[in-house]
C-alpha cells in the first residue's frame, strides 16, 4: 500500500548523489579527453571544462533544489496528513513549505472544514442525545444505588452491564467484567441451558448455583423485545439453603427417635405401676427389666435433647440476619452512634471478622453504654476483639470495677426501642445465641463487659471500596460477532483488546533479565475503559540494575514482597480472557511474559509494525515520536510506567484505526497480514 | 460427712437430687431460690453447691458471683445446673467462677462422680 508512494529519503539522496557523482566524474573524464585531443588554450579551455562539468553540476544543484523545495515539503505534508487523519482534533499549525506553499490555504481550509464539520456533527449529536443522556444518567444512578446485584448479558452470554452491588457481591471473583462471558463468573453447566430455555415474555426463572463456597439464588429474565438479552439478579442463599438442608433437616429427623423413646419410657413407667399394684413377688425380675428400660430410655432421650440444643444453637449462628462484619467497621459505626463528637471508643488489639446482626448489636451496645454510665469513665473506653475457638468476644474495657450480675440482669430486660418490635437486650442476645457478662481483669485495674459472637473463617482486612466505576455498561457488546466465530473476520473496532506493557530489569531477556512490572488496560468497541486496568509489580528475584532504574524509576524496595512472575501471569491471563493483545514492539513484551505453563496463544497487534507499514517513508516509530506525531496527550509522569505506556499504546491504536480503515483494512485478518508484511520487509538491524 | 446444698425451684428434681446425694453418702440441705440459698450457705456451711441457673428473683449467676465475691465462700465448690444447654452459658458460668457445669437432663451417675471428685479435690 505504501509501495508506489514517496520513496525513502535515504534512497532518494543516494540516487541523487550517485547521479551527480557519475555525471561529474563522466564530465571530468570527457573534459580531460577533449583537453588532450583539442589542446585548447585560454578561454576556450576554461569553457571546455566548465561545459563538461555543467551536466553534473546541474543535476547536483537540481537535486538540492528539489529536495529543499519539493521532497522535504512532500514528506512534511505526509506527516501533516497522518496527524490530520489519525487525530483530527490535534492542532498542528505547520503549513506546507517550498513549492507546496501554495497548497497551504487549501490544506488549512480542508482541515478547518473537517474540524468544523466534526464539531458540528458532535454538537448536533450531543444536542439530539441530551435528553436521552439525561434519562440514561438517571437510570445509571438508579442502577448503581440499587442494592440488588444485577447484570445484563447478551444472547452470547457476554456481560453488557452490571451494577455496583454486583461488583461488591462478586468482590473476589475475577470473572466479572464488561464483555466477559458469564461462564467466567459462574462456571456451571446448568446456566447456559437455563438461559436458552427462558420464556420470551420476561417471566422469571430461578436457579440455585454454587459459586466460591456459596449457594447463589439467580433469578433470570429474558428482556422482552430485546435481541435475546437476559437480566440476572443474585442473592446469597447459603444461609437458608444450609438451614433447610442442614439443621432443619436434622431437626426434623431427630423427632422420630424422640417419639419412639418417649413411647418406650411412658409405657415402661405404666407397666411398672401396674406391676406394683399386682404386688406379686414373682414379677420382681420383670420389674427390674422395666426399670432398666426406663433408665436407658431416659438417658437416650437426654442425649437427643442435648443434640437438639446443639442444632438450635447452630441454626442461630447460621441465621440469615447474621452477616459477616469486620470489627473495626463495627467499632466505628458504634462510635458514630454513641457520641459522634467525642469518639468514646478506642479500638485496641487485632481486628477480626465476626457474624452478627449489625443494627441490632449497635442498638444493644448503645443501650448498654447508657446504662453503664456509672461504670464507664467520661473519657471513653476501649473496644477489643478477643479470639476464642469457635467464637470471638466483643469486649468493652474500662478503668474501674466490673458490673455485678444483678445489674446486668436488669439491663437484659430493657427494650431496645430503636429496633422494630422493640426486642429486649435478652432477645437480641438470644438471636446471637449469646449472653453478656462482666469481669475484672487480672491486674485489678481494668474491667470488661464481654459479648461472645460467632467467629468467621475469613482473615485479613476487608478490601477498600473502590470509587464508583466510570464504566459499568456497554450495550455495543451485543453487536459484537459471536465468540465462536473466527476472530480473523472480526472488524477491528469490534475487537476486545488488552493493551499491555512490561518494565524489566534490563533488555537482555534471554540472559536472565525479567519482568518487574506489568500494566494493561482494556479496549471494548474501540473505547478505552478507564477503570478496567491491570497494574502489578513483580518480584524479579534479582536486583534491579541502576541503569534500568534510571528509565522506569523502580527500585528493589518497590518490588519487595510483590508476587512472583508466574502468579502475576496467571492473573494476567485471567484478565486478558478472550481479548486480543496489543503492544508497542510486541516481540519484546511477548518474550518478557513468555513463561512455562501460561499460554498467550492469541493474536497480537503491534503498533510499531502497523505504523511502519503505514508510513514507510517516515522515520521515528518509537512510542514517544508516534505520540508526538499523533498529538496524543498523557498525564506527566505516566510515561515509562507499565500502565502508562500501555495506555499510550492503546491511544495510539485508536489513532491508527481510522487510517487503517481508510486503506480498507477492516478485519483482524487483514491487519495481521499487514503486520506480518511489515515484519518481513523490516531490516532486522533497525529493530 | 460432706454437706451438699441443692438449690433448685423445681421440686421434682430437688426430690431426686436429695435422694441421690443421700444415697451417695452426703448430708443434704435444699433451697428453692437465690435468697434462701445465700441464707443456707451462711447458716449450714455446706461443702458443695448444686446451683440451678434459672431461679426466681436472684439468678444462679448472681448467687455464684456473690459467693465468689465474698472471701469466706470464694473457694466453695459450686456445680452449676441448667436446663439451658447453650455453650455460651457454660462459658459464662465458668468465667464467673463455677467449678463445673451440668446440663439437664443429666446422668445421675456422672453427677455423683463429679460431686465426689470435686470434694476430693477441694479437701485433699
Amino acid at each position: 500500500m505504501t509501495r508506489g508512494g514517496l520513496p525513502k529519503r535515504q534512497r532518494l539522496v543516494g540516487l541523487w548523489l550517485l547521479l551527480s557523482g557519475i555525471s561529474l566524474f563522466g564530465g571530468a573524464v570527457f573534459a580531460a579527453w577533449l583537453d588532450t585531443q583539442l589542446a585548447p588554450a585560454g578561454w576556450a579551455r576554461a569553457a571546455l571544462w566548465i561545459g563538461s562539468f555543467s551536466g553534473g553540476a546541474t543535476i547536483f544543484v537540481a537535486g538540492l533544489i528539489l529536495e529543499r523545495m519539493l521532497f522535504t515539503p512532500l514528506r512534511h505534508l505526509q506527516a501533516q496528513l497522518v496527524c490530520l487523519v489519525g487525530n483530527p482534533d490535534a492542532h498542528d499549525e505547520q503549513l506546507p513549505e517550498g513549492w507546496l506553499k501554495g497548497l497551504g490555504p487549501d490544506l488549512r481550509r480542508v482541515s478547518e472544514n473537517w474540524r468544523a464539520d466534526r464539531s458540528r456533527l458532535a454538537t448536533a449529536h450531543a444536542e439530539g442525545a441530551r435528553s436521552a443522556a439525561r434519562i440514561r444518567q438517571e437510570l445509571e444512578t438508579l442502577l448503581q444505588v440499587l442494592e440488588t446485584p444485577l447484570l445484563l448479558c447478551d444472547h452470547h452470554r457476554r456481560v453488557m452491564l452490571f451494577n455496583q452491588a454486583a461488583e461488591d457481591f462478586f468482590i473476589d471473583n475475577t470473572g466479572l467484567g464488561l464483555g466477559k462471558r458469564l461462564e467466567a463468573l459462574l462456571p456451571v453447566s446448568s446456566l447456559p441451558q437455563a438461559l436458552s430455555q427462558l420464556p420470551r415474555d420476561g417471566s422469571p426463572r430461578e436457579l440455585l448455583v454454587p459459586c466460591d463456597n456459596r449457594w447463589l439464588k439467580v433469578i433470570l429474565r429474558r428482556v422482552p423485545g430485546s435481541d435475546g438479552e437476559t437480566l440476572l439478579t443474585f442473592s446469597d442463599a447459603t444461609a437458608s439453603w444450609s438451614n433447610e438442608m442442614g439443621v432443619r433437616a436434622e431437626l426434623a429427623q431427630i423427632l422420630t427417635p424422640i417419639r419412639q423413646h418417649t413411647a418406650s419410657l411412658t409405657s415402661a413407667a405404666d407397666a411398672l405401676i401396674q406391676l406394683r399394684d399386682q404386688n406379686d413377688p414373682s414379677t420382681s425380675l420383670l420389674r427390674q427389666r422395666f426399670e432398666r428400660v426406663i433408665q436407658e430410655e431416659g438417658a437416650t432421650l437426654g442425649e437427643h435433647v442435648a443434640k437438639i440444643g446443639q442444632l438450635l444453637d447452630d441454626m442461630q449462628h447460621q441465621g440469615e440476619r447474621l452477616t459477616p462484619m469486620w470489627s473495626n467497621d463495627f467499632w466505628q459505626a458504634l462510635d458514630e452512634r454513641l457520641d459522634p463528637e467525642r469518639r468514646l471508643i478506642t479500638p485496641v488489639g487485632m481486628p477480626a471478622w465476626f457474624k452478627g446482626d449489625a443494627p441490632a448489636l449497635i442498638a444493644l451496645f448503645n443501650s448498654l453504654v447508657k446504662h453503664l454510665s456509672n461504670y464507664l469513665p467520661d473519657s471513653g473506653f476501649e473496644g477489643e476483639m478477643c479470639l476464642g475457638n469457635k467464637r470471638v468476644y466483643l469486649d468493652l474495657i474500662w478503668r474501674g470495677k466490673a458490673i455485678p450480675e444483678h445489674e446486668l440482669a436488669e439491663w437484659r430486660q430493657q427494650p431496645l426501642t430503636s429496633l422494630p418490635l422493640n426486642p429486649s437486650v435478652a432477645d437480641v442476645l438470644r438471636q446471637h445465641a449469646s449472653d453478656i457478662w462482666s469481669l475484672a481483669d487480672e491486674n485489678g485495674i481494668y474491667a470488661r463487659l464481654r459479648l461472645p459472637l460467632p467467629a468467621m473463617e475469613r482473615v485479613g482486612a476487608p478490601r477498600e471500596i473502590a470509587p464508583p466505576r466510570p464504566e459499568f455498561h456497554d450495550f455495543g457488546i451485543a453487536d459484537l460477532p459471536p465468540p465462536s466465530e473466527a476472530l480473523a473476520s472480526r472488524s477491528l473496532r469490534s475487537l476486545e483488546v488488552v493493551a499491555f506493557d512490561t518494565e524489566t530489569t534490563g533488555l537482555e531477556l534471554r540472559r536472565g533479565d525479567t519482568v518487574i512490572s506489568l500494566g494493561a488496560c482494556r479496549l471494548v468497541n474501540a473505547r478505552l475503559l478507564a477503570s478496567e486496568t491491570f497494574d502489578q509489580k513483580v518480584d524479579p528475584q534479582r536486583p534491579i540494575p541502576p541503569a534500568s532504574t534510571a528509565i522506569h524509576g523502580i527500585v528493589d524496595a518497590d518490588v519487595a514482597g510483590a508476587p512472583l512472575l508466574d502468579v502475576v501471569l496467571t492473573r494476567f491471563r485471567d484478565y486478558v480472557g478472550e481479548a486480543v493483545l496489543l503492544a508497542h514492539n510486541a516481540a519484546f513484551d511477548l518474550l518478557a511474559i513468555s513463561h512455562q505453563g501460561i499460554a498467550f496463544d492469541i493474536p497480537v497487534i503491534d503498533t510499531l509494525l502497523i505504523s511502519r507499514a503505514l508510513d514507510e517513508a517516515l522515520v521515528g516509530h518509537d512510542l514517544d515520536s508516534l505520540a508526538q506525531r499523533y498529538g496524543l496527550t498523557f498525564p506527566p509522569d505516566t510515561r515509562h510506567t507499565a500502565l502508562g505506556d500501555a495506555r499510550v499504546t492503546a491511544k495510539l491504536w485508536l489513532a491508527l484505526l481510522p487510517r487503517l480503515e481508510a486503506r480498507g483494512i477492516d478485519t483482524l485478518e487483514q491487519l495481521l497480514a499487514l503486520q506480518a508484511n511489515a515484519l518481513d520487509r523490516q531490516d532486522a538491524s533497525v529493530l | 460427712m460432706a454437706k451438699v446444698l441443692v438449690v433448685d425451684d423445681e421440686p421434682n428434681i430437688v426430690l431426686s437430687l436429695e435422694f441421690l446425694m443421700e444415697q451417695a453418702g452426703f448430708e443434704v440441705v435444699t433451697a428453692e431460690d437465690g435468697e434462701q440459698a445465700m441464707a443456707r450457705v451462711n447458716d449450714s456451711q455446706p461443702d458443695l453447691l448444686l446451683l440451678d441457673i434459672s431461679l426466681p428473683g436472684m439468678s444462679g449467676f448472681d448467687v455464684l458471683e456473690r459467693l465468689r465475691g465474698d472471701a469466706a465462700t470464694a473457694h466453695l465448690a459450686i456445680i452449676m445446673l441448667t436446663a439451658h444447654g447453650r455453650d455460651v452459658e457454660r462459658e459464662k458460668g465458668m468465667a464467673l467462677g463455677a467449678d463445673d457445669y451440668i446440663t439437664k437432663p443429666f446422668s445421675t451417675q456422672s453427677l455423683v462422680q463429679k460431686v465426689k471428685a470435686l470434694l476430693a479435690g477441694k479437701q485433699p
